[in-house]
């Protein structure tokens, strides 16, 4: 069965056109990715409107070209001028820059190039291993549990967005009412439309999360006039040979680190919105403090440059593993490419790899192969990324509004969808400058109706509320949730207020209770070690008195 | 306007919008004639729950906003200052709605033209050289983008009340001679592939 789904999955992906889209992808995210303020999740938007012709496993293979090409992509200019490409490149600049300064960016920018192939297989294997596994898990879930795992996707959300936790929630609440608008999904009545026949239909989701997005984004990047006018790359970068076989075999030699980095970028990739922007800096940090010459780093060290760039290659397998197997995004990027799913009238849910086995396949295959296309496209883009550091970035934009406006049109073929772009690109812009995080609001409009539908389900089997509290998976995500909203607060006060030391293990033996009660023989052992385990952390931090550990020294992102 | 001010003006905002969308959410009503099943949810329910928490939130910002002291704010210099600091932004809206509003007036290509290169003049430097490349810049990527658009993909671009005809000619002539070219080359490929195959 596996098998037929894979070679059925494989004959799709493997025509000429699908590849050679997928090449084109993977160059336009690399170029894409090295200009800096240029992200990713903007790469993949823009790309969107020209799959709306293909089909699925067309589309969605040359967005994960862009992904993929993406990730690695920020890492050149990172590593040749010192400003990361892209937020998931900042700390392969504490130790690729040096290195390149002092006269081997061909090595440089090798271990940069093998530590993302190694990340990205790395996590492509974890997402092929772990992805029909969860959701199997997820075939489990009813409406109750479906229900309080969206409410926890937008607690940790919000509490991952920013520093304040309660403007998340207000943007993840603002997404979530904004996806009321329009016909109700049960009895099709209008609600909030104020007489307009425009929005009758709700707004289309794409050109909302393009407004939202890259319209508040390329203001950004224009309000101050003089960065607007200057070239994309404020230093000139010099063309280079990349020395692959020393970097492959540098890279491989240090297998733990790769390992623990990967893993580390899954990992942070599952959680909705922490995405590879926070993995690079938590894998270099944990590279650091693993390493025996932690001193050494920042002076352009090989396990400098292998830990941030594994890690942020290998999140984009954790935020599929999310997408597949559960339907809900890990990131912007996808939740474009579950926009493009839905404009194919494919919805991802946890049966999505059982209903649709050749999408769900060519996606895995996909991922493989364009970390094999970024490895071999990437010495060929660093010239095209020399020729792209001379754009301005006021031109770039200019032409980029213009480009939103036309493949928002070419979604439905309505002006209204324009209108929605601009309109939602002046609101974003405004909760931009007030300093609510936009992230919360676009995965508010994405499982809103998904969210409703839940309730609605729920109610209509039964009005208990107390159900919520009664089936464990439910259980299990609102203590997950509620322990998750306080984490911000949690970390801002770690080692220096003595509550901090009681959270962890509270976490645990909370957890531990709806990890008992479910079915099977695994799962409660689990929960009993995981209850054990709580106590036993705080049976050990009783003994030592509460003490708190020696404070850490602050530390600032440069300093890392 | 400190950031204590600021905040505390922004919950207000938003408890105001919230209070104006509950009593909204109460004329949801479903027809006479398709009453709900038992266990049915009402239409109205999903939002107000939302809005309860809206509200909620709202209440705690409020409160945050009024006892947390505020940090000291930017001097922006007032109306002026605040206007220089958003002007790019500002231009750029105004820009696209205009834009939008002259799209069905002079069509998604004319329109899109004086869009890009009112843009980028407005953004960039306003020399003689400039114009030059942003006159250039203009006519290539949007007559790219409209001809990739229009062209390859088939989109129905909006045509202009008063460039109707100029729309429809440049439909005519650009798109008509690709297709020709395309099936030129779709002839020729069996022949091609045939001759490959001798050799």
């Amino acid at each position: 069965m596996i098998f037929d789904n894979i070679m059925l999955a494989t004959s799709e992906l493997m025509s000429v056109s699908t590849m050679l889209l997928m090449i084109l992808g993977v160059i336009s995210g690399l170029v894409a990715g090295a200009i800096p303020g240029f992200t990713i999740a903007m790469a993949v938007v823009l790309v969107l409107p020209f799959t709306f012709g293909m089909t699925a496993v067309q589309g969605l293979a040359t967005m994960i070209g862009v992904y993929v090409g993406g990730l690695s992509g920020g890492l050149m200019s990172g590593i040749l001028t010192g400003i990361p490409g892209t937020p998931s490149s900042v700390a392969t600049t504490f130790d690729g820059f040096p290195l390149a300064r002092k006269g081997r960016p061909g090595l440089a920018l090798g271990l940069g190039v093998w530590a993302s192939f190694f990340g990205g297989v790395i996590s492509a294997i974890v997402l092929v291993l772990v992805a029909p596994q969860l959701a199997r898990i997820g075939q489990e879930f009813q409406p109750w549990d479906y229900f309080a795992l969206m409410a926890f996707a937008l607690t940790v959300t919000a509490s991952l967005a920013g520093d304040n936790m309660v403007k998340g929630l207000i943007a993840g609440l603002i997404g979530l009412l904004v996806a009321t608008v329009g016909e109700d999904a049960v009895v099709g009545v209008p609600r909030f439309t104020f007489g307009s026949d425009a929005v009758q239909q709700g707004f289309a989701f794409l050109p909302v999360l393009i407004g939202l997005f890259a319209f508040t984004r390329l203001l950004s990047d224009v309000q101050d006039t003089s960065k607007a006018q200057g070239n994309l790359g404020a230093h000139s970068a010099e063309s280079v040979k990349i020395e692959h076989l020393k970097a492959a075999k540098a890279v491989l030699s240090r297998w733990g680190n790769l390992i623990r980095s990967s893993l580390i970028g899954v990992f942070t990739g599952v959680l909705p919105a922490a995405g590879s922007s926070i993995s690079n800096i938590l894998a270099y940090d944990q590279a650091k403090k693993y390493s025996k010459e932690p001193e050494k780093f920042g002076t352009g060290t090989v396990d400098g440059i292998v830990a941030p760039e594994s890690a942020n290659n290998a999140t984009a397998g954790g935020a599929l593993i999310m997408m597949m197997a559960l339907g809900i995004p890990g990131d912007i990027v996808t939740a474009v490419m579950l926009g493009a799913l839905l404009i194919h009238d494919v919805v991802p849910s946890p049966t999505f790899i059982v209903e649709q086995p050749t999408i769900a396949y060519a996606i895995f295959i996909a991922f493989f192969v364009a970390n094999f296309m970024m490895l071999a496209l990437q010495s060929v883009t660093l010239r095209g990324f020399v020729a792209v550091t001379r754009v301005r970035m006021y031109m770039l934009a200019s032409v980029i509004l213009f480009y939103c406006a036309l493949g928002v049109f070419a979604l439905n073929n309505i002006q209204f969808d324009m209108w929605t772009l601009f309109w939602f690109g002046v609101g974003g812009f405004i909760m931009r400058s007030l300093g609510f995080p936009i992230v919360p609001v676009i995965l508010g409009v994405v499982l809103g109706n998904i969210a409703e539908n839940a309730l609605a389900q729920v109610i209509a089997i039964s009005t208990d509320p107390t159900m919520f509290l009664m089936r464990p998976w439910s259980l299990f995500f609102i203590v997950l949730g509620l322990f998750s909203s306080f984490f911000h607060v949690y970390q801002k006060n770690r080692a220096v207020k003595r509550w901090t030391l009681g959270f962890i293990p509270a976490m645990c033996v909370c957890l531990s209770l709806p990890v008992y009660m479910m079915d099977g023989v695994v799962r409660p052992i689990l929960g009993v070690c995981l209850g054990l385990f709580g106590l036993y952390l705080f049976v050990q931090r009783a003994r030592a008195g509460w003490t708190l550990p020696d404070p850490e020294p602050v530390r600032e992102v440069g300093d890392l | 306007m400190n950031r204590l001010n600021r905040d505390t003006l922004i919950a207000v905002i938003l408890l105001l919008l919230v209070g104006f969308f509950m009593y909204s959410s109460f004329s949801i009503k479903t027809p006479v004639f398709e009453k709900l099943a038992p266990g049915q949810m009402d239409p109205g329910f999903w939002p107000r729950i939302i809005l309860t928490g809206l509200a909620i939130m709202g209440l705690i910002y409020l409160f945050q906003s009024i006892v947390t002291p505020p940090p000291p704010a930017e001097k922006r210099g007032g109306l002026i200052g605040w206007y220089r600091h958003y002007k790019n932004p500002i231009w750029c809206f105004v820009v696209f709605a205009i834009f939008l509003t002259i799209i069905p007036i002079l069509g998604m290509l004319i329109a899109g033209l004086l869009f890009v290169f009112a843009l980028m003049t407005m953004l960039g430097p306003k020399d003689k050289a400039a114009f030059k490349r942003h006159s250039w810049t203009t006519m290539g990527t949007v007559g790219g983008m409209w001809f990739i658009f229009a062209c390859l993909l088939e989109v129905q671009l909006p045509k202009g009340q008063y460039t109707g005809l100029f729309d429809e000619w440049l439909l005519v002539n650009v798109c008509g001679i690709v297709s020709t070219i395309g099936e030129i080359f779709a002839d020729a490929a069996p022949s091609c592939s045939a001759l490959l195959a001798s050799v």
